[in-house]
């Protein structure tokens, strides 16, 4: 019996060693950065001080690029889950061949290398590029418009990118409805309309939870998108701490700007779990 | 009514056609002498109580039985009367604030069978809805479902694999064969006068004799030649003397009798199992054929004994010989 649990013990040690040197370790450390003060030639001095967070907490500034960074991951996830469910729905109720084809389809954002794949929206959008040349050639714009280097953009390959993270959790909870559900409701005189309001969207809640935290703790982080798609002209937080690390390097500043972006991340993550509580506990099967 | 009939013979699938989820490939449905083809499902009007209850599991037992009526638009207080009274009707009293989850089968079952009625549905479809429950609340589910039938005046259409079920429920019974209707008729003419082999072995034990039928003696009635006896039984209307038949005896409408009575068959008992409430044996006739009867506890049945059978003429059925 002990033998057996030292051995399960065992078995979850790479997991515990592995948070601990590459999670627990940097936070740690980024954490005791935070607080240093700056240094005059290396990156950090040897004291300790709380100026970097009465900086970053009381200039308007940094409160704007953190407003902006979770609005956007908000709209990035809010217009995945749009995009996703009906693909979703799609999803669940194909088998066989349709359904292998569907995950490879659903995949395929995935399976391009990040930097490969923002270089394709760059080319494709870029002023002279295919895009702008193909609307004009069919006569719907007369000038290029300006895709490229904008917010749109960003949220644009954004929701391209994380769709699988939304369509494979909401797929998982609608293949757990039952038809009959949706047969007795409409036998009881529900309208397509009123099925979906009352019974598939309520009960695929058990994907649409996961799906948006996922997206949104995903969309908030992401960086090499938002500075390649972004441009000089919109900064969001990820770019910008990257912008103190490796640029002024700003150490402790940079780690102040990460630990307030994990915050209120964490914060909203909590405030969406809070308030899809009660309609969890409901569907929880 | 019931559909009675085993798992791929299209009773469920007739069903689903009456409801509106499939679309029948041919023929017409016809509710008060209208089609109802082109109604789709949610305008059909129908009840719906499903094997697997199919209870919206994110709504409390009021909820799900009150959803029809919120669809309907009535009033909240209305809907609140209208719940409450269907709910002492299933006697689910008390469990209105109940996740389905935290309710037992026979309850769940229950709150779909109010769902259902408390719409005061034109039809009311019942798909197996005993098939989940174990056999005590089964009885009770099966009992409140015919008295609650009787109550309301709905027309139940019932559909079953278990003919004792079909049996006790229903007044007119359809035994459906690979897609058709092989009989419709009530309970009891379906167990005692079925129009063929396979209704007779669907609906219960049976024992099958094959016979000659010599003349017709009397409306419906044939003379025949079975097993060395000769025997006047009631016959399927259509049957031709002459033609090849087969005797349905009932294991119940036979009796064992010492040899040397006025008996029809003279055997011996090969098997023999005591059942509590009777004994079930089975004898070996001399021309290879082998009878189960039913017998009162307490008569001598000993293995390898000879004996008669008298075998009771009222309930002896001839039927053209089977197909199968």
């Amino acid at each position: 019996m002990i033998k057996a649990k030292h051995l399960r013990l065992l078995l979850g040690a790479p997991a515990i060693v592995l948070i601990f040197v590459f999670m627990i370790l940097p936070i740690t450390n980024m954490v005791e950065m935070s607080f240093r003060v700056p240094g005059a030639v290396d990156p950090f001095g040897d004291d300790y001080t709380l100026m970097h967070y009465t900086r970053v907490f009381g200039d308007s500034f940094y409160w704007g690029v953190l407003a902006r960074s979770l609005l956007t991951a908000g709209g990035v996830a809010l217009l995945c889950l749009i995009v996703s469910f009906p693909i979703a729905w799609h999803l669940s109720k194909a088998s066989g061949l349709k359904a292998a084809l569907l995950y490879a389809l659903i995949a395929s954002p995935l399976m391009t290398g990040v930097l490969v794949r923002n270089f394709g929206w760059m080319i494709v959008t870029a002023l002279n590029g295919p895009l702008n040349e193909t609307l004009i050639a069919l006569g719907i714009i007369s000038q290029p418009f300006r895709l490229l280097f904008t917010q749109g953009l960003v949220i644009l390959a954004l929701v391209h990118v994380f769709v699988p993270f939304m369509v494979l959790p909401i797929n998982n909870a609608l293949r757990n409805i039952p038809d009959n559900l949706v047969e007795a409701s409409v036998s009881m005189g529900a309208s397509r309309y009123r099925v979906f309001r009352d019974i598939i969207l309520p009960l695929s809640f058990p994907g649409i939870q996961p799906g948006v935290i996922l997206v949104y703790v995903l969309a908030v982080a992401a960086y090499v998108t938002p500075a390649l798609l972004g441009g000089q002209m919109v900064t969001y937080m990820p770019t910008m701490i990257i912008a103190e690390l490796t640029g002024t390097f700003r150490w402790p500043l940079g780690s102040a700007l990460a630990i307030m972006l994990s915050l209120s991340t964490i914060l909203v993550v909590g405030v969406f779990t809070t308030l899809t509580w009660r309609l969890m506990e409901r569907v929880r099967a | 009514m019931t559909l009675l009939g085993p798992s791929g013979c299209g009773k469920s699938t007739t069903l689903r056609c009456l409801a509106g989820f499939l679309e029948p490939d041919g023929g017409e449905i016809e509710v008060d002498g209208q089609s109802i083809l082109a109604t789709p499902s949610n305008r059909r009007g129908f009840g719906i109580v499903f094997q697997n209850y199919a209870l919206f599991p994110h709504m409390t037992v009021a909820e799900n039985i009150g959803y029809g009526l919120r669809l309907r638009k009535c009033s909240g207080s209305e809907i609140g009367t209208r719940v409450r009274d269907v709910m002492s009707l299933v006697k689910l009293t008390g469990l209105e604030h109940r996740m389905p989850r935290e309710i037992s089968g026979g309850q769940q079952q229950r709150v779909a069978l109010a769902r259902a009625l408390v719409l005061k549905p034109k039809l009311l479809l019942l798909d197996e809805p005993l098939a989940n429950l174990d056999a005590r609340l089964r009885d009770e589910v099966r009992w409140l479902i015919r008295d609650l039938q009787q109550q309301s005046g709905i027309t139940a259409f019932y559909v079953t694999h278990d003919q004792s079920e079909a049996m006790a429920i229903s007044d007119m019974v359809a035994v459906m064969k690979k897609g058709r209707v092989a009989q419709f008729a009530s309970p009891r003419e379906i167990y005692q006068k079925p129009v063929e082999r396979y209704v007779a072995d669907f609906t219960g034990e049976a024992n099958f004799l094959s016979c000659r039928s010599l003349e017709a003696c009397g409306e419906g009635r044939m003379r025949i030649s079975v097993g060395g006896a000769e025997l006047d039984v009631d016959c399927v209307a259509s049957l031709e003397p002459g033609e090849a038949a087969e005797l349905l005896l009932r294991p119940e409408s036979l009796q064992l009798a010492t040899l040397g009575e006025d008996v029809t068959f003279r055997g011996r008992i090969v098997k023999s199992a005591f059942l509590g409430a009777s004994q079930h044996c089975e004898i070996a006739l001399a021309d290879g054929g082998v009878l189960k009867l039913t017998t009162p506890p307490n008569d001598p049945v000993r293995i390898g004994d000879e004996v008669g059978i008298v075998v009771d003429r009222s309930h002896a059925w001839l039927m053209p010989e089977g197909t199968e």
